[in-house]
């Protein structure tokens, strides 16, 4: 059994079932994201683990102990857990260092004490300088660092973060992102990680949840994820992907109409009804010579071709009106207008059932 | 005009001699609840420390009399309620409905309060052996529970800086003249006892319609009686329509230029009754207190600094002041009056507006 | 740090969470301090003597002139207040907000001094300035041109005079509305118009005004209400005039004898006003929402008056003169001098009055302390109480909560002689028989000053973050403690600011508390009254000033005491 099993997890408001029987487990000192779009419900989910809302169906056990259920429910300050939230939720009439302390004097721990396990997170999070300031004269990125800090230096059972890094500019956020699977590294705290930013979910995580509409996708590892997504929502969301419509036909194929039929690598094939297969763009292989395969091979046209640098990014029009996105590299240069071959290698090809 | 007999007051005065004269033999209300002032009623009455009453009479001339007695007892206090006679006996009633028994001493120039507190059976059956010795027999309750404190005349009276003594006005009908439109200012029934009775008696000499025009006269209207006299003096109306008598005689020697004007048809004439209440929470410095008010020094200090008209016989009256014999009184039938309360409030919106 | 460790530091020992009955008491508290002088004032509404049901009281209120009439003026002289109002307040707001008009911090300043004032001291100072004949104002305008005696620049005693003197004292609550949502309207906006090419003026029309116009229209209810229930200027200044407003007029009901049940029908027309006037404005500033959206726009450019600044800055002048400068300086001349209305000479200079307020009448130590021991109180008690209620209302998720919100903001819509009234006949029989103690007015101030304190923390709270408070609460703090340790510190402004609000009503309050005290709990502001009735002006000047100083000074303190945290600094 892991250290955090959440079962059967719900959550309505009103007529609105927010949180839809979500299960989990994490694993002691394992780092999990929680990734999807707004509304997706993973901020419920990370609330209801918080204690901020309790569930209307299914349970939350930490380390054997049912700490949340539609019955009865732990006050979050009674979870040992420590959060960080989106907007850092600082203390402005507090220093960095009072911030800091406030969860140890909660916990009634001896001045000296308290003062060395201070001094030791604010030097891990590069914040002994800063000590006496207060919140309203820091920058973003030494705000967050305080976050990360106060919520660290209680130890907590549990870390949970709330789109941590989503009011950071661009490249401070690429800067946390390390920093937070540094730290993670460091100490190790089982942790729950919510965003809806997915080069975030990869690099922090161990294993990533993506949800939708209140429902897990898929759990996996992030390049499990990436590779070889369960639906068609989570291929979309990770990277973008061609999705081809069609039907199984033979083993590994499926066949999508317009003389299109698509070898596949794995995945899931429906039994009856459309399978889809998902392609990366850039793994889609673009010539305006034939390619003389027989499956994995389409004709269409340059409907816009867009440079963009390190690559150029096509979108191609197919017999039959059916537009793939391509991605190239630069010197693979064709002009709008102009036809093509497409060849989707069956090795990048995945079939999803849903 | 039943109810309301004007006589001369050489009247008052031979009654009050032919009191003094029969007292003895009168042997009236003799009864047990006359007491003297005893040096046990004043170590009871300085272990009491406090006495509390109600008055209606002027601010000044009422703080003065409590500060000559702390004066003469010093271990007792005087604490002082001063205002309209008909808020008085609003808060008294709010009071005693509500089972609270603040007051020691009620006085008031309403006269119409104390038969329904008699009957109420709210008064105690206490007099000073003084009062029943020497004050005239319509200056105390037959079944000795209230005597006349002190006596008030509401006169006309005017401002010799503005007005020359030919111009003034001579009598009630002459402050109907159309000169003195804008120029008056009067009291309000519903808020001062005084213009109460002065507006009953008045209204049955007279009748209505001479309201019914003085309401047409832009009367500058108060509430309470003192105030009229210091609008007066203050040069806000030369004319004051009524009024307190005393609060002119205050002013005058004082050198305000305000003369009163006893009219022809007669000046109502107000007794200010007081009474011990039965509840009084501090019944012995209620006695001691009440005994002050009538004894010679008290009344003599009310006609002197206060201005107010005595039935203690001994009381001399200042120079200058136009003694009581010489007066036209209209005196007034409190049990008659209380039950025309209602109609001479409502008629006196109707006229003046409030 | 080493992960080893974690086992040492457990969550938080549990402690006692007193949250759920607390709320519950909150509720129970609330619901007792309005819902009891409701019943009963339907109750002696609707019965007659005997006890049994009537409709007697409301056919009399509708039929009789004299109740009537005191309707239609008290309406009329809201309307006329608060058009005033607005007519004074608004340009004033824009000068200060918006301009580079000279003492534009001293005006804001000013206007809240304005606010400390009671209406009633105000009315009566007006009294001394503008009576027809006596006042001031007068006198020097028949010096200055050699008149007669008893013509008369301005007559206080009129309706118009009233209007104006209650004008004085609604305004700043139209200023305050209008200026902070000048303050709040985006930059950007404006400069946007300015970059299309739009003049100052047009901007102003186009831009700015119907930006700050649901402040201005809420403004105008305020005022609207504020003189509609109104009972200290009109009992001081229509009588004289020869009116009834309808709050003198329920007033008038208590003397002898007594219509209780007429007064208690009387109500219910304020009341239902009450209530319509403020869905109005909750309305009207529930669409004016877009006014203040767009923060981060910062500080306004001012627009430069140029040569109109000084115009400007004496149109501030005459506004503050009149409704601060000159009453006080009435004020102060009537308690120095022995002749309300002679000149002010070193002759006529006098301490009298001082020493007749603090040392004869006999009434002013208890009543001072009586006034200050129910500020303090009410203020202290009120804050707590409308900083627990607006917490549980925006934090709780529960219906009750969503009670709580209804039954904080309900007095609001009971004004304050009605409310008299209804305490009155709540707290003068068994099981509550406060009447007569200080108690009771301690629940009248509570009432009265619940929804603006409520209001002052509803607000205050929507601005604070709940992430602020959840941060603590994952770190171990129960709900009492977050709101003892996180809000309330995050809130002291408003804490200080609710509770100077609280205070000052306290002390300026005179329509319930005329009917609800008794010589053991007399307060200043009644005494002031039955000086009035009385004609003593120059102690009514005494114990004015004395209020407003100990007034003032209280306020300043409040702000500078080192409680939650002490006075904001200036930080980033």
């Amino acid at each position: 059994m892991s250290f955090v099993e959440i079962a059967g997890l719900t959550k309505r408001y009103g007529a609105l079932t927010v949180v839809d029987n979500v299960s989990l487990s994490i694993e002691k000192g394992s780092l999990i994201c929680l990734l999807g779009p707004s509304g997706c419900g993973k901020t419920t989910t990370l609330r209801l683990v918080a204690g901020f809302a309790e569930p209307d169906q299914g349970e939350i056990r930490v380390g054997g102990r049912a700490i949340s259920t539609p019955k009865s429910s732990l006050p979050p300050e009674r979870r040992g857990m420590s959060m960080i939230f989106q907007n850092y939720a600082l203390w402005p009439h507090m220093s960095v260092f009072e911030n800091v302390a406030y969860g140890l004097r909660l916990r009634k721990i001896p001045a000296d004490d308290l003062n060395k396990r201070v001094g030791a997170i604010l030097d891990a999070t590069k914040l002994s300088a800063l000590a006496r300031r207060h919140p309203g004269e820091l920058s973003g990125g030494q705000q967050q660092r305080v976050a990360l800090a106060r919520a660290l230096v209680v130890e907590p059972e549990i870390l949970l973060l709330d789109e941590p890094l989503s009011n950071l500019d661009a490249n401070l956020r690429e800067e946390m992102r390390f920093e937070i699977r540094r730290l993670h590294d460091q100490f190790r705290f089982t942790s729950l990680y919510v965003t809806h930013d997915q080069t975030e979910a990869m690099t922090a995580a161990d294993v990533v949840v993506v949800m939708n509409q209140g429902r897990v996708e898929q759990t996996a590892s992030p390049s499990e994820i990436y590779r070889r997504p369960a639906t068609g929502f989570v291929a979309r969301f990770l990277g973008g992907t061609n999705l081809f419509e069609g039907a199984r036909s033979g083993a590994d194929a499926v066949d999508c109409g317009e003389g299109l039929v698509l070898r596949c690598a794995g995945g899931a094939y429906a039994a009856a009804g459309p399978t889809s297969v998902s392609i990366r763009p850039h793994d889609i292989k673009l010539s305006e010579a034939a390619t003389g395969e027989s499956v994995n091979s389409a004709r269409g046209t340059v409907a816009r071709q867009t440079y963009l640098g390190s690559h150029r990014d096509y979108l191609i029009e197919l017999a039959g009106g059916r537009q793939v996105r391509v991605v190239a590299p630069t010197e693979i240069d064709i002009a709008a207008g102009r036809g093509v071959w497409l060849y989707l290698p069956p090795a990048a090809c995945w079939a999803l059932e849903r | 005009m039943r109810s309301t007999h004007s006589r001369q007051a050489n009247h008052a005065l031979a009654t009050a001699l032919a009191a003094l004269l029969v007292a003895p033999c009168a042997a009236r209300a003799q009864s047990a609840g006359t007491y003297e002032v005893t040096p046990e009623l004043i170590a009871a009455a300085e272990k009491e420390g406090k006495v509390v009453w109600y008055t209606s009479a002027d601010t000044e001339v009422v703080e003065r009399l409590a500060n000559d007695f702390h004066a003469k007892y010093p271990k007792i206090e005087v604490s002082t309620e001063r205002s309209g006679a008909e808020r008085n006996f609003q808060r008294i009633n709010q009071e005693y409905g509500s089972d609270l028994h603040v007051v020691d001493i009620y006085e008031a120039s309403d006269a119409v309060q104390f038969p329904i507190f008699k009957r109420a059976g709210w008064l105690a059956k206490s007099l000073p052996a003084e009062v029943v010795k020497l004050w005239p027999k319509n200056g105390v309750d037959p079944d000795g529970e209230f005597a006349t404190a002190r006596a008030n005349l509401s006169v006309i009276a005017y401002n010799t800086k503005f007005i020359k003594p030919a111009d003034a006005p001579t009598s009630l009908a002459s402050l109907l003249d159309p000169k003195w439109r804008g120029k008056m200012v009067k009291a309000h029934p519903g808020y001062s006892g005084t213009i109460m009775t002065a507006t009953y008696v008045i209204s049955h000499a007279l009748g209505w319609d001479y309201f019914e025009k003085l309401g047409h006269q832009r009367v500058m209207q108060v509430q309470s009686s003192s105030d009229p006299p210091k609008k007066l003096a203050l040069g806000e109306r030369p004319v004051m329509a009524d009024g307190n008598e005393y609060n002119i005689h205050i002013l005058a020697e004082k050198g305000v230029p305000v003369v009163p004007v006893y009219a022809p048809e007669g000046t109502p004439f107000v007794p200010g009754n007081a009474a011990i209440l039965k509840d009084a929470p501090h019944p012995n410095a209620a006695k001691l207190y009440f005994a002050y008010i009538y004894s010679l020094e008290g009344q003599q200090g009310l006609s002197d600094v206060g201005g107010l008209r005595s039935l203690h016989p001994g009381v001399k009256e200042k120079a200058g002041r136009v003694p009581l014999s010489q007066i036209k009184l209209l005196e007034s039938d409190p049990v008659a009056l209380e039950k025309e309360i209602e109609t001479i409030k409502q008629k006196y919106e109707q006229y003046f507006g409030t | 740090m080493a992960p080893e460790s974690s086992a040492a530091l457990a969550a938080p020992a549990r402690g006692f969470d007193a949250f759920r009955p607390l709320a519950g008491l909150l509720i129970a508290v609330l619901a007792a301090l309005v819902a009891l002088p409701f019943f009963w004032l339907c109750w002696y509404a609707l019965t007659d003597a005997k006890g049994a049901f009537t409709t007697a009281n409301f056919i009399a209120l509708a039929t009789d002139p004299t109740m009537t009439k005191p309707f239609v003026l008290a309406l009329a002289m809201a309307a006329c207040v608060s058009a005033l109002s607005c007519a004074i307040a608004a340009p004033l707001a824009w000068l200060v907000a918006r301009t580079d008009m000279p003492g534009r911090g001293a005006v804001r300043a000013l206007v809240m001094a304005s606010y400390v004032t009671p209406p009633f001291l105000g009315a009566v100072a007006w009294e001394f300035l503008a009576a027809p004949n006596s006042g001031l104002i007068n006198q020097a305008w028949r010096w200055a041109f050699d008149l007669d005696p008893f013509d008369a620049l301005v007559d206080i005693y009129t309706f118009e005079g009233l209007v104006f003197v209650i004008a004085c004292y609604t305004f700043p609550y139209v200023f305050t509305l209008v200026a902070t949502a000048l303050d709040r309207v985006p930059t950007d906006l404006e400069e946007a118009s300015a970059i299309l090419g739009a003049r100052g003026a047009r901007t102003l029309s186009r831009v700015t005004m119907p930006l700050v116009l649901p402040a201005l229209l809420a403004g105008a209810l305020i005022a609207f209400l504020q003189a509609l229930t109104m009972f200290g200027s009109p009992a001081i200044l229509a009588m004289p005039a020869g009116f009834h407003v309808i709050t003198t007029k329920i007033w008038s009901l208590f003397q002898y004898p007594p219509r209780l049940g007429l007064a208690a029908a009387a109500s219910f027309p304020l009341l239902i006003i009450t209530i319509l006037l403020l869905r109005g404005q909750a309305w009207l500033l529930g669409r004016g929402n877009y006014a203040v959206v767009g923060g981060k726009s910062g500080r306004a450019r001012p627009t430069k008056l140029g040569a109109w600044r000084w115009p400007a800055a004496g149109f501030a002048g005459i506004v503050l003169g009149l409704t601060v400068a000159l009453p006080y300086l009435a004020l102060l001349k009537t308690a120095l001098t022995s002749e309300v209305a002679g000149p002010l000479t070193l002759d006529s200079l006098t301490l009298h009055n001082f020493h007749f307020v603090l040392f004869e009448l006999s009434s002013t130590r208890l009543a001072l302390r009586n006034t200050f021991l129910l500020g303090f109180g009410a203020a202290t008690i009120g804050v707590v109480i409308a900083l627990a209620a607006a917490w549980l209302v925006a934090r709780g998720k529960s219906r009750l909560t969503g009670a709580l919100g209804f039954l904080a903001m309900a007095p609001v819509a009971i004004p304050g002689v009605v409310l008299g009234v209804a305490l009155f006949l709540s707290y003068s029989r068994p099981p509550l028989q406060l009447y007569g103690t200080l108690w009771i007015l301690l629940i009248a101030f509570l009432t009265i000053e619940m929804p603006a304190g409520y209001q002052q923390f509803a607000s205050a709270l929507r601005g604070l973050h709940p992430e602020l408070e959840e941060a603590s609460r994952i770190l171990g703090a129960s709900r009492l403690t977050v709101l003892r340790q996180i809000t309330a510190p995050l809130l002291r402004a408003n804490i200080v600011a609710a509770w100077c609000f609280i205070f000052i009503g306290a002390i300026r309050e005179l329509s319930a508390t005329i009917l609800l005290t008794t010589s053991n709990t007399k307060l200043v502001s009644v005494i002031i009254y039955d000086l009035n009735e009385s004609g003593d002006l120059g102690a009514i000047s005494v114990l004015g000033i004395l209020l407003l100083v100990i007034t003032f000074a209280v306020v300043a303190v409040a702000n500078r005491l080192p409680v939650l945290g002490g006075p904001p600094q200036a930080r980033g």
